[in-house]
């Protein structure tokens, strides 16, 4: 209804655009543990992300003249709280220089959660559309009462019909099993004291919706990153921006692909990502601007969002637990 | 309104009566709708004379719907698709009466919060439409009576008019089990209570109806002995004290049904073609339906006692 | 062979159910408050528009299905893929949900990834090719056991709706939900949209056939049947209400209060065309000319103001004759 004079905004929204890099290359993700071990063992990890970093880069440089590319780094503030940005910060910037890394974009793990007091992680969970088992005819499993999302049929509880005998156990069923299945069944969130804890892979699919400019609150941009103007960085997390950018890039934070750099331990983590992304109904409208834009660079992206998502996983650097014991 | 219809044993007349007070409802102008939760054995389909209506809608009753299997229950419009002669022809001016029978094959099931939800749904969008909703439960504390229980224990249903008759026959096991399914240990106060009840509040949402009485003073027995009727007469009046005793007296009565051979052996729908035309059934028995339709929505027969 | 995956496969058919009833609220809601009703997605707009009557669509919800298409004459495909879901509130009083779908003409003869279905969102594909005409009866004659059900689909957002802890759960009046179930068959982009048939059965269900040009998308479509099935309901209402014996039958002040509610909670809805998309607008002309929708809304207006005027004269003279 575009040709008349007569208009109301609130029957017509749109959905913003954003500005969208051609990769968005994660160079790690910081917990607890890795920063107990120290500022020595940061140092190695960026030694041997600086080397799978350069392989991205080069393949990037297969597909445009001129990738633009942008770094980013995520430190968790969610399950654990420890150190303070104004400590933290600087020691990860050191470390990734003399790697020979660039840091272009922070962000605060607790951000995929809640960003901007948008509640980022519940508005996805909103958008999970379960991969219905063949059978399905119209009954809509409710992924947001069981707290899981799985890639097929569970085993079936043992229930018994009034006057049926107890069935033994039967196994359960990958949707898309090809001969065998590989079933898989993924805990979003747990709740405890009537507060709900997102789960890590499930903050981790928000965050690969985010990299991937497929976030929006009302049709506007989310986790749009801040310039740190002070001098020092603060001593509370939460006074950090969710999103914050630390060099002078022009590369935007999403892009139309990803690709993340981690340890090998998180392979489980991600695959649950990729099970998440597979069925996440994700804004249209933000779909179809990632769609074109990247169409018209001609680097169209993969339709499947999660097929959008690449990995290395490395060997961590020195096992430091077999090194101690002895 | 809602009426759930329980009793604590089969042969009560439950369901024949049941289906004749929404029958009596309909002919004077209400929208009702009546639901065959009698699981086990339903019988409404036979008592409203639509058995090929309910040929066609197979196995998408209420139990199909309860389990999740069908989107809505199948409904039958009693006016058009019944066989029987007389109720083929409602006079102008009556309200809609819709069955919505139970499944052939469905058997008894435990509740769960699936089909506990369906039934709420249920519930209330019959509520938003008809004037009333007769629910038709199977006998004893079954599964049908405790998921109904259940639901109209939910928040969502707490503003919605729920009546329960219970339909027990004249006889002295008849009025302690009726007593029982009601106030015992493992009754439906009880199990209403667990479930959220207010108890005061279901206690007076409970009327008693007696069913297949025999009147002393009915012509049926002028033909007696002396002795007999003196004996009718005493334990006519033995029950009445039984009943009081058991906290289901005159007070917890919505009505009686007189003994009633249409009732008894053919289970159909009276119609008033039966009393006048062709007087196969009693006009007392007509005049006790019609009576009771009307207390179903009198409030001055669910006041407190 | 198909369409490779992310290009938009072209459909030959959409299909939709819409079930129309009452709001469960004493009050009408206003815009703030449908528009918090209809957020079925925290991210999304509810769009609102208040001219020239009230009316709040929700975001769309998606539901996965992998079944039996519906089709009339027993013939078995399987189709993949998503049913979107809407609803809509219509001067904060008449509440409507509707499921629907599109389907190509073909689709490849294994299952992809979930994850291309979910970027084509409303579109379920056939394994193989596509039985449109048995296919299209069997969505207006409904689903068979273990066939895709709109009206399961439709219903659940319905129930959902009627739920929310917004409404009172209160009805100013009883009153019966309809459902129309629609097929809209495409014809290429430019021609002019056709309304084949508008049939009312039993048991509050209406079907209706559609030819649709490619260019006009299938939520426009569902938006037009949204528009006639809420007036149908109107006409279908207003007119058992009438019927109703108490009304039919009765005088004096009893009238007024039947009739209370009609006039207070739905004379005032008659706005055919009011939210439909232009391109399909002219539908509606065709039931203008036979049956006459708006003439026979019309007719039970008047019937309805004259009663109440009878009453309002008659009613100092009974005052008078009482006294």
């Amino acid at each position: 209804m575009t040709d008349t004079a007569f208009r109301e905004t609130t029957a017509e929204p749109v959905t913003k655009s954003v500005p969208l890099a051609h990769l968005s290359l994660e160079l790690g993700h910081l917990y607890m543990e890795d920063f107990e071990a120290g500022p020595k063992r940061l140092g190695e990890h960026f030694a041997e992300v600086r080397v799978w970093a350069d392989a991205v880069r080069a393949s990037a440089a297969r597909r445009s003249k001129r990738p633009r590319i942008s770094t980013c780094f995520l430190i968790d503030d969610y399950f654990t709280r420890f150190s303070t940005p104004a400590e933290l910060i600087p020691m990860i910037l050191k470390e990734a220089e003399k790697a020979g890394l660039v840091i272009d974009y922070l962000a605060r793990e607790s951000s995929c959660a809640v960003a901007d007091r948008i509640e980022l992680a519940e508005s996805v969970m909103h958008r999970l559309v379960e991969s219905p088992p063949p059978g399905s005819y119209g009954s809509r499993p409710p992924v947001s009462q069981t707290g899981w999302l799985a890639n097929g049929q569970r085993t079936p509880s043992t229930s018994r019909s009034a006057l049926g005998a107890v069935k033994g156990w039967e196994p359960p069923q990958e949707t898309a099993a090809r001969n065998h299945s590989v079933f898989m069944d993924v805990e979003l969130w747990s709740e405890k004291d009537g507060k709900r804890l997102w789960s890590c892979p499930f903050l981790a699919a928000v965050w690969q919706l985010a990299r991937l400019g497929l976030l929006r609150h009302l049709g506007e941009p989310v986790l749009v990153p801040k310039d740190w103007e002070g001098e020092d960085f603060p001593h509370d997390w939460d006074r950090l921006p969710p999103l914050t950018r630390l060099s002078d890039t022009k590369a935007a934070f999403s892009a139309y692909r990803t690709c993340t750099l981690m340890p090998n331990r998180f392979l489980a983590v991600e695959d649950a990502v990729r099970l998440i992304l597979d069925q996440t109904d994700v804004d249209a409208g933000a779909l179809q601007q990632v769609a074109e834009r990247s169409a018209a660079e001609r680097m169209p992206v993969p339709a499947a969002v999660a097929q959008r998502a690449t990995y290395v996983f490395y060997e961590e650097p020195g096992d430091s637990s077999e090194a101690e014991e002895t | 309104m809602l009426i759930f219809a329980a009793s604590d044993k089969g042969g009560t007349g439950r369901s024949v009566t049941s289906a004749n007070l929404a029958y009596h409802r309909a002919l004077a102008g209400d929208d009702v709708c009546y639901l065959d939760f009698d699981f086990g054995s339903p019988t409404a389909a036979a008592v409203f004379d639509v058995a090929d209506a309910r040929e066609e809608t197979e196995d998408r009753g209420l139990h199909a719907y309860l389990i999740g299997e069908v989107s809505e229950p199948a409904r039958i419009d009693v006016w058009a698709d019944t066989e029987h002669q007389v109720l083929r022809f409602p006079p102008p001016g009556c309200g809609r009466l819709v069955l919505m029978p139970g499944d052939v094959s469905g058997g008894e099931f435990a509740t769960s919060d699936d089909n506990l939800r369906r039934c709420v749904d249920l519930l209330m969008t019959l509520y938003y439409e008809f004037d009333l909703v007769v629910v038709d439960l199977s006998a004893g504390r079954s599964y049908a009576v405790d998921m109904v229980l259940e639901a109209t224990a939910q928040p969502e249903m707490r503003d919605v008019t729920a009546r329960w008759l219970v339909f027990h026959r004249w006889t002295r096991q008849h009025v302690a089990a009726a007593a029982s399914l009601v106030f015992g240990r493992r009754g439906i106060v009880a199990g209403g209570v667990d479930r959220g009840h207010d108890e005061a509040a279901l206690r007076n949402a409970i009327r008693f109806v007696r069913a297949a009485v025999p009147d002393p003073e009915s012509s049926l027995w002028s033909q007696v002995s002396p002795t007999q009727s003196a004996w009718m007469r005493k334990t006519d009046g033995d029950l009445k004290q039984l009943a009081s005793t058991h906290g289901i007296g005159y007070s917890q009565v919505l009505g009686s049904v007189p003994l009633e051979p249409v009732l008894q052996w053919r289970e159909q729908l009276i119609t008033d073609e039966d009393v006048l035309d062709s007087q196969i059934a009693n006009e007392a028995t007509w005049q006790a339906l019609s009576q009771l339709a009307v207390r179903l929505t009198d409030d001055k027969y669910w006041e407190e006692a | 062979m198909t369409a490779a995956p992310g290009q938009p496969a072209r459909s030959v058919l959409a299909c939709g159910e819409v079930r129309t009833c009452l709001l469960p609220s004493v009050q009408a809601l206003d815009a703030r408050a449908a528009a918090q009703l209809l957020r079925l997605r925290n991210d999304e707009h509810v769009r609102v528009s208040e001219r020239p009557s009230m009316y709040a669509l929700s975001p769309e919800i998606l539901t996965g299905v992998d079944c039996r298409l519906p089709a009339s004459n027993g013939t078995k495909v399987r189709g993949v893929g998503t049913v979107a879901a809407r609803a809509v509130l219509t001067e904060g009083r008449l509440l409507q949900s509707t499921a629907y779908f599109s389907l190509p003409a073909t689709g490849p003869d294994i299952r992809r990834p979930w994850g291309q279905y979910l970027v084509r969102p409303g579109l379920v594909e056939p394994f193989g090719k596509l039985p449109q005409q048995a296919t299209a009866e069997g969505v207006l004659r409904g689903a068979g056991r273990g066939e895709l059900d709109l009206g399961m689909i439709s219903e659940g957002l319905l129930a959902q709706l009627r739920r929310h802890a917004l409404l009172d759960r209160r009805v100013p009046f009883k009153s019966s939900p309809t459902r129309l179930r629609w097929v809209a068959r495409r014809i290429p982009a430019g021609e002019r949209a056709s309304l084949a048939n508008f049939t009312v059965a039993e048991g509050g269900l209406r079907t209706m056939e559609l030819r649709l040009p490619e260019d006009v998308p299938a939520s426009a479509a569902a938006g037009l049947c949204e528009d006639l099935a809420l007036h149908d309901w109107l006409l279908t209402t207003v007119q058992h209400m009438l019927d109703n014996s108490r009304i039919g039958a009765i005088d004096g002040p009893s009238v007024v209060e039947a009739l209370h509610p009609v006039v207070v909670h739905l004379l005032h809805l008659w706005m055919p065309r009011a939210h439909v998309d232009p391109a399909l607008a002219h539908l509606w002309d065709v039931l203008e000319v036979k049956p006459g929708f708006s003439r026979q809304w019309e007719n039970l207006s008047r019937r309805i103001r004259d009663r109440l005027a009878l009453q309002a004269v008659a009613m100092p003279q009974q005052a008078l004759s009482t006294s």
